[in-house]
């Protein structure tokens, strides 16, 4: 039973984990319909950014959150309204060639860079947990998912209370009628686009602090598990997101208890089928632009 | 409110408390109607009165929430699309549905393949869509590209498509809308043609000249109920109908 | 505004069907089969003959790029059927190479299966599979079909990966080739490189005989257009599987011949999504939606990819990405449309084909 509740609270924090990966996907995948294929390899680029601050100046990868979700916003930005605005009303699979071919540019020039050896960001508090009753909880991870929550509440804070937010919004839903109303769809494509980069990043700070990370195989992981966060979260949907990301990271932990091997791997593909399948806008959340018109 | 039958035929189309909805709306509710062989069906209504979505629950395209839809005796309430366009039912879209990267031929041959009775190589299919493409009158489009066709010529390959599947039954959605006045007359002409040529007609129309002087009998639907039906004239001179359309007030100010 | 009025009759006597007799319709086909219609057909024969030939002649690394190409001709072609055609961007189409290679390995190294029995029962897996995972896949759009069918193609590569009694699970499998243990001979490499062109040649072949037909014409129709499609009479479940099944069977007919030349293999080799991304990347590099296309994009693709692997090394996966994003961005189109296009239209001005697409 003890093994039952561990892997659960431990599900629980990894999933806080996975969620803030997710989130940023979700959101550009919902507001533009662009499938973000180099999600990860900018997740990657965020932790070596915040690697680095930590080699080079001690900085403290909690502290370094703001100065790598600042330079991400940045890259983001000047990504979108460069290069993938050009195939914004492309079919599908452009798009998804398109960041692939990108994420493949991104995490080869970090591997010239950096070598393609793990690396992690050493604390000396993140290894450490903390126990109620028999259940150990690491610091490290609880404190990401806590990461995690402040920054979607704070995105959906931001997505409803504010102007910015709003015209993010109203173009997810009818760029045709945003623009109308005088909306720069390119401004805030890139804008939505900057958040969603710097989201990826500090989901990458907090991967390196809690565990290691290199530039081959991090960063496809970390995609998939958008890919299947988001689809159960709903598109677009933060929230679902989260608890997406929640019972991802529940379900890998009980199931790595119950199951031996890489079935758990293919667990999770079987749930992302039949959830797109049986329910496509989401089965835990719902998606907020099922009902986009495009112009 | 069951059709009084026409002195047509018998019953190409019969529908029986046909109902649907969608969530909390009832689009359409509980209406029923039969056409005769070799007759026009007119059906007129205001906007949102259900009219597409009558259209869309006879071929197919959306299944009914209840009730039944009868092409010659044979029930094909909520079969597949294909199945009913085997069984000589053909319909145009009220927004135009051409096949962006093929050429107005093709387009029309696409039609005569996969219709019923379907030409059996692609040479007779394009040989058929010739003569199509001169019946409806824009043989000399063939080889154009649907986009760079003008409404009225765009509403006429629809026509063409819909006839290509060599259809009994032939449901025209909203044809007549944003034609200049030739055009309808053109238009309507064509109609007669092709009933007179032995298809059975159901068009949807707002256009009221039009509906006059095509229909043998016109329904007219409200709310997604039958509303009243009749000859065209004494339909559009209707109390209810007119206050349908034109509202209450209006309606009081004619009424004798 | 209209042009002459057929009689009324017109109307009647086009509705019924023309019903030529046999003779009429040969006499038909015969008179249309000018060299002006057939010049494809015998471009296509000139150039395999020549392939066959050139064989002879040439030394083997050279054949060994060859018989590369010609894998990925088989591929792209087979993407082409489903993805570009029918409009269903498969993101996991190399499961069916996985699935075919793996077929035709643990029947000829568990069972010792000849190689010559053992393809067709590859490739009916791959049909057979495509139709169970087509008809529930194929009702989602775009994205969703894309990553589903990822999913599908990553889900399958575990599920092997876990089934080591039959497949030797991570620790690979390998295919007897040698002496009595080998049901079937090594072909070699000038084996392989006929065998492979067979295979490019039969998926080419394929693709242009479908592409031509009512099949092809219906594809093509559910892609514009699926609501229309199915308005005109067209089974449109039935062609996105039947389409979905004939990619299968090329690409596990592939898969089968790869496996028996590789001899061993992992599962991560065979179900490398890398294979869908060269596949996808080719066909839209040459254009989809033709048979010409996915040919130019897998020849041209492939010889730059084995260039790029010889003489820059570390740095070729950088430049094979950077060579999409360009590509992608230049030619959104394919390059063979984009050049037919441009020779229609006589304009051939690059930039304005980056402002193609953009916001």
């Amino acid at each position: 039973m003890s093994q039952f509740l561990q892997a659960a609270a431990y599900g629980l924090v990894q999933g806080g984990l996975l969620a803030l990966v997710a989130v940023g996907f979700s959101l550009v995948w919902g507001i533009m319909n662009v499938v973000n294929l180099s999600h990860g390899a900018l997740a990657v680029t965020g932790a070596y950014l915040a690697w680095q601050l930590n080699v080079h100046f001690g900085i403290d990868p909690f502290l370094a959150i703001p100065v790598v979700a600042i330079c991400m916003f940045g890259f983001g930005y000047v990504l979108q309204r460069g290069l993938i605005n050009l195939v914004v009303n492309a079919p599908i699979f452009l798009t998804l060639l398109l960041t692939f071919g990108l994420g493949l540019v991104i995490l080869n020039l970090l591997q010239l860079l950096y070598t393609a050896d793990d690396r992690s960001i050493d604390t000396s508090y993140a290894s450490q947990s903390f126990a109620i009753s028999t259940v150990n909880i690491p610091y490290g991870r609880l404190g990401a998912s806590l990461v995690a929550v402040a920054v979607t509440v704070l995105l959906a804070l931001v997505m409803t209370r504010t102007r910015l937010g709003r015209a993010i919004g109203a173009t997810g839903m009818d760029r045709g009628a945003a623009r109308l109303m005088g909306i720069r769809a390119r401004h805030v494509y890139a804008i939505t686009f900057g958040i969603s980069a710097a989201l990826a990043g500090i989901a990458g700070t907090m991967i390196a602090t809690v565990g290691s990370f290199n530039p081959t195989s991090t960063p496809s992981q970390l995609t998939l598990d958008a890919f299947v966060i988001s689809v159960l979260g709903g598109l677009g949907n933060m929230y679902g997101a989260l608890v997406g990301g929640l019972v991802l990271g529940v379900a890998e932990s009980l199931g790595g208890l119950l199951l031996t091997g890489t079935w758990v791997n293919a667990i999770a593909m079987a749930v992302l089928i039949v959830t797109l399948v049986i329910r496509p806008t989401g089965l835990i959340g719902k998606a907020q632009y099922s009902g986009r018109v495009e112009v | 409110m069951i059709a009084r039958q026409a002195a047509a035929g018998p019953a190409i189309l019969e529908v029986r408390n046909l109902s649907k909805r969608f969530g909390g709306l009832w689009a359409l509710r509980e209406v029923s109607f039969s056409v005769g062989e070799g007759q026009i069906l007119g059906i007129i209504g205001p906007n949102g009165a259900g009219k597409s979505t009558l259209i869309n629950l006879i071929t197919g395209h959306l299944r009914p929430t209840s009730g039944e839809v009868l092409v010659d005796g044979k029930d094909i309430t909520g079969a597949r699309p294909w199945v009913i366009a085997h069984d000589r039912v053909a319909r145009t879209f009220q927004i135009v549905k051409p096949f962006r990267g093929l050429t107005v031929r093709e387009n029309v041959a696409i039609g005569a393949m996969n219709g019923s009775d379907p030409d059996s190589s692609v040479g007779d299919a394009l040989a058929t869509a010739d003569r199509l493409l001169v019946l409806v009158g824009i043989e000399h489009l063939a080889d154009a590209a649907p986009s760079q066709l003008s409404v009225a010529d765009a509403r006429r390959l629809e026509l063409a498509k819909a006839l290509a599947c060599r259809p009994r039954l032939l449901l025209v959605d909203e044809v007549m809308a944003g034609l200049r006045h030739q055009e309808i007359d053109a238009a309507v002409e064509l109609i007669h043609r092709l009933r007179d040529g032995g298809i059975t007609i159901v068009v949807v129309e707002h256009v009221m000249k039009a509906i006059v002087s095509i229909s043998d009998h016109v329904l007219v639907l409200h709310h997604g109920t039958v509303l009243a039906e009749g000859p065209p004239r004494e339909v559009l001179a209707d109390q209810r109908v007119v206050e349908a359309y034109l509202g209450h007030r209006y309606a009081r100010r004619r009424s004798p | 505004m209209t042009t002459a009025a057929p009689n009324a009759g017109g109307a009647a006597a086009i509705l019924e069907r023309h019903r030529h007799g046999r003779q009429e319709r040969l006499a038909a086909w015969l008179r249309s089969r000018t060299l002006a219609n057939s010049w494809q057909w015998l471009a296509g024969l000139v150039i395999f003959i020549v392939m066959l030939g050139l064989q002879q002649v040439m030394d083997p690394g050279t054949q060994r790029l060859l018989t590369s190409v010609f894998l990925f001709v088989a591929l792209a072609q087979g993407w082409n059927i489903i993805g570009g055609y029918t409009g269903y961007a498969s993101f996991g189409q190399v499961v069916f190479f996985g699935l075919g290679a793996y077929t035709v390995a643990v029947l000829m190294n568990n069972y010792h299966v000849s190689f010559w029995a053992s393809m067709p029962v590859a490739i009916l897996v791959g049909v057979a599979f495509a139709v169970a995972i087509g008809i529930p896949l194929l009702r989602l759009r775009g994205h969703y079909f894309a990553i589903a069918t990822l999913g599908a193609a990553e889900g399958s590569r575990e599920v092997i990966n876990n089934m080591t009694p039959v497949t030797g699970g991570g620790l690979g499998i390998t295919i007897p080739t040698f002496g009595a243990q080998a049901p079937t001979a090594y072909f070699g490499k000038p084996g392989f490189y006929l065998a492979f062109l067979i295979v490019a040649a039969g998926a080419v072949l394929i693709a242009a005989v479908l592409s031509r037909s009512r099949f092809g014409y219906a594809m093509v129709a559910v892609h514009q257009d699926e609501d229309a499609a199915a308005g005109v009479g067209i089974n449109t479940t039935r062609v996105k599987v039947v389409a979905f099944a004939v990619s299968a069977a090329i690409v596990a007919c592939a898969g089968g011949l790869y496996a028996f030349q590789q001899i061993e293999f992992y599962p991560t080799d065979v179900f490398d999504a890398n294979f869908t991304v060269l596949m996808v990347i080719m066909v839209v590099i040459g254009g989809s939606g033709s048979v010409l296309g996915p040919l130019v994009g897998a020849v041209g693709l492939e010889l730059l990819a084995q260039f790029l692997r010889v003489n820059l090394g570390t740095y070729n996966q950088l430049i094979f990405g950077a060579i999409i994003v360009v590509v992608v961005v230049f030619f959104p189109q394919g390059v063979v449309n984009f050049f037919r296009d441009a020779w229609r239209t006589r304009q051939f001005s690059l930039l304005d084909n980056v402002r193609r697409y953009r916001l």
